[in-house]
């Protein structure tokens, strides 16, 4: 499902956006602050800010129902994952490293895109705060990017 | 509770916003989206642009969440939305078409993005997600005292020339808008014609654009103002775009000798119509180099203005026409140096000075007249009541703003010809000032 360069695509310099729904059909939807890929790319971890993913998080414990949408801003490269959520459990002391590495480089991303260090700074204030992490099992994935392809499903063992 | 107007600033498409929408199954799906659109306290418009998973989940289940976020603060909001319906055409589509156009050239992504339809939303809920408070303010928070001023300033033209420089000239003063311009409406050619601009090398007074092309035509068409954030290539009077309007000599076709006076590339537009209920008068156009120049604030503060400058307009036109006073003393001009041909072509009122192209149209058909009685009567006091009774003008019904064209042809002579000029000598009423012997030549039809 996950190969190589996917797996290095969603982990720097990515928008990363966390959706679920619950049962009323009324969707959930936060930011993510990095995320993490195990060495057999057999699952996929983002990182959720706790104050501000309340919904969100009662929903995927709920359904376990996940997609998550990762986008290069410079260069609208976009995939979108679905799959069902693993384990959720606490930001640990090995997680908030790649949290503030991932931190730096989407502010390197969107500088040259004219957001000041200000904003920089500001949009990725949460990756200091109280934090989830939230492992799926990826099922399904889809090209993004604007264009010819979009929506188009990544083939399976690609 | 928090409402989508004082988060306005996070729907100008500097930083996309994103959707998440549900499957009947309960499968959530979470993309881009290209725009959000205020339309007020209770709904948005979000861009309909490809038949995508979004598409089939709304259609199917009518609940959507998007978050926005403020492109200064960076602060995150969140629109608990429920879908109404999809608009195809209409102000809301042209509006929203008009400024994916920007968004869509910003981005590198003109040729992928096309709207197929506004999607309007009902907002059931606004959170605030994470950062500063909202801002509804703008970086400019003191625009009511400058709108004021402005109002001020027109409240005092006596004249509708003066009226028209005073709007434009008001707006640079007060509001820092230094590149602008007001056009009119002609109703029964459907088009808009300039009559004032400022901060261009030329004042392009007499430029026309047909009513629906362009930022300035779909302003007019839709009577809605269209804002556009980022140079938009489809929206930009280029000389291409002049050169596709250009129909050949016939009485319908579009002024092509004067081109547009306006910035080649402008990083921000916004033309707001100038209209009494349905009824078109004009279209009041500014840009800017900057990318983002003007906000949703500018965007209220130049409707309130236009709908002051549209009851001015309309007060002064007809009391031109109503009321002519009695001439004031001009001293005349005398006539001196060789004489000059002045060419009339019957078919599309076409005037030309010696070799030089100078109007056409209904003001090129006043000109005519007035040459006429000056060469034949020795008349050169008239007035404006003379000429809307003229039959052989046939001028198009009281709508039309004969005052305009008037202000139109004394600005083009004024630019274009030393010796012929029509002064004011008193409301309604002006002289035909001529330095130079005239010979008049009516062009044989072809």
């Amino acid at each position: 499902m996950l190969d190589q360069a996917h797996a290095a695509f969603i982990q720097r310099r990515v928008s990363i956006l966390v959706g679920s729904c619950n049962a009323d059909g009324v969707p959930s939807l936060a930011r993510a602050y990095g995320c993490r890929v195990p060495p057999d790319r057999s699952s996929v971890t983002v990182f959720l800010a706790l104050p501000q993913s309340e919904a969100l998080l009662r929903d995927l414990r709920a359904s376990g129902a996940i997609a998550v949408v990762f986008s290069r801003p410079s260069t609208h490269e976009t995939l979108q994952f679905k799959g069902s959520v693993q384990r959720i459990s606490p930001v640990d002391a090995d997680d908030r490293p790649v949290m503030q590495a991932y931190g730096r480089s989407f502010a390197e991303e969107i500088a040259p895109l004219g957001f000041d260090e200000s904003f920089q700074d500001a949009i990725m204030a949460p990756v200091e705060h109280e934090g989830v992490a939230v492992t799926f099992a990826p099922l399904a994935a889809f090209v993004q990017t604007p264009g010819p392809s979009a929506g188009r499903p990544l083939g399976h063992g690609s | 509770m928090l409402t989508p107007s004082a988060i306005r600033r996070c729907f100008e498409g500097a930083v996309p916003a994103v959707i998440a929408t549900c499957s009947p199954d309960g499968t959530p799906n979470v993309a881009y989206l290209s725009q959000v659109h205020y339309l007020d306290d209770r709904h948005v418009a979000l861009t309909f642009q490809f038949f995508n998973t979004t598409r089939r989940n709304i259609l199917a289940n009518p609940l959507a969440t998007v978050q926005v976020v403020d492109p200064e603060t960076a602060a995150h909001f969140r629109l608990y939305l429920r879908y109404l319906r999809t608009e195809t055409e209409g102000p809301l589509f042209e509006h929203m078409k008009a400024k994916l156009a920007g968004i869509a050239s910003h981005t590198g992504m003109s040729k992928v993005f096309h709207l197929l339809g506004s999607d309007v939303y009902e907002v059931l809920q606004v959170e605030h997600v994470f950062g500063a408070a909202p801002d509804p303010g703008t970086s400019r928070p003191d625009l009511l005292p400058r709108l004021r001023a402005c109002m001020a300033d027109l409240g005092v033209c006596g004249d509708l020339a003066h009226l028209f420089d005073e709007t434009l000239g008001a707006l640079a003063r007060h509001c820092g808008i230094g590149y602008s311009m007001l056009l009119m409406h002609d109703p029964t050619h459907e088009r808009l014609y300039t009559v004032a601009s400022r901060g261009y090398p030329e004042s392009g007074v007499g430029w026309e654009v047909r009513v629906g092309d362009g930022i300035i035509g779909v302003a007019g068409c839709e009577r809605a103002p269209i804002r556009i954030g980022y140079t938009a290539q489809a929206y930009v009077y280029g000389r291409a775009m002049r050169e596709g309007f250009a129909h050949g000599p016939d009485a319908d076709a579009l002024e092509s000798e004067i081109p547009f006076p306006g910035l080649s590339n402008p990083g921000s537009q916004l033309a707001v119509p100038l209209a009494l209920g349905n009824r078109l008068l004009g279209v009041l156009y500014v840009e800017s180099r900057e990318s983002r120049r003007f906000t949703y604030e500018d965007e209220d503060a130049l409707v309130v203005l236009a709908g002051q400058l549209a009851l001015t307009i309309e007060l002064l036109a007809h009391s031109a026409e109503l009321h002519a006073e009695l001439p004031s003393k001009v001293p005349v001009v005398p006539v001196r140096g060789l004489p000059v041909e002045v060419r009339h072509y019957a078919a599309d009122h076409s005037v030309f000075v010696g070799p030089d192209y100078l109007i056409k149209g209904v003001a090129g058909a006043i000109l005519w007249k007035l040459l006429r009685d000056y060469a034949h009567h020795g008349r050169s006091e008239f007035t404006n009541r003379e000429l809307r009774l003229d039959r052989s003008l046939r001028l198009p019904d009281i709508s039309d703003n004969l005052e305009a064209r008037l202000i139109l042809l004394q600005r083009r002579l004024a630019e274009r010809c030393p010796f012929i000029a029509i002064t004011r000598t008193g409301r309604g009423r002006f002289r035909l000032e001529v330095g130079r012997p005239l010979q008049l030549v009516e062009a044989p039809a072809s």
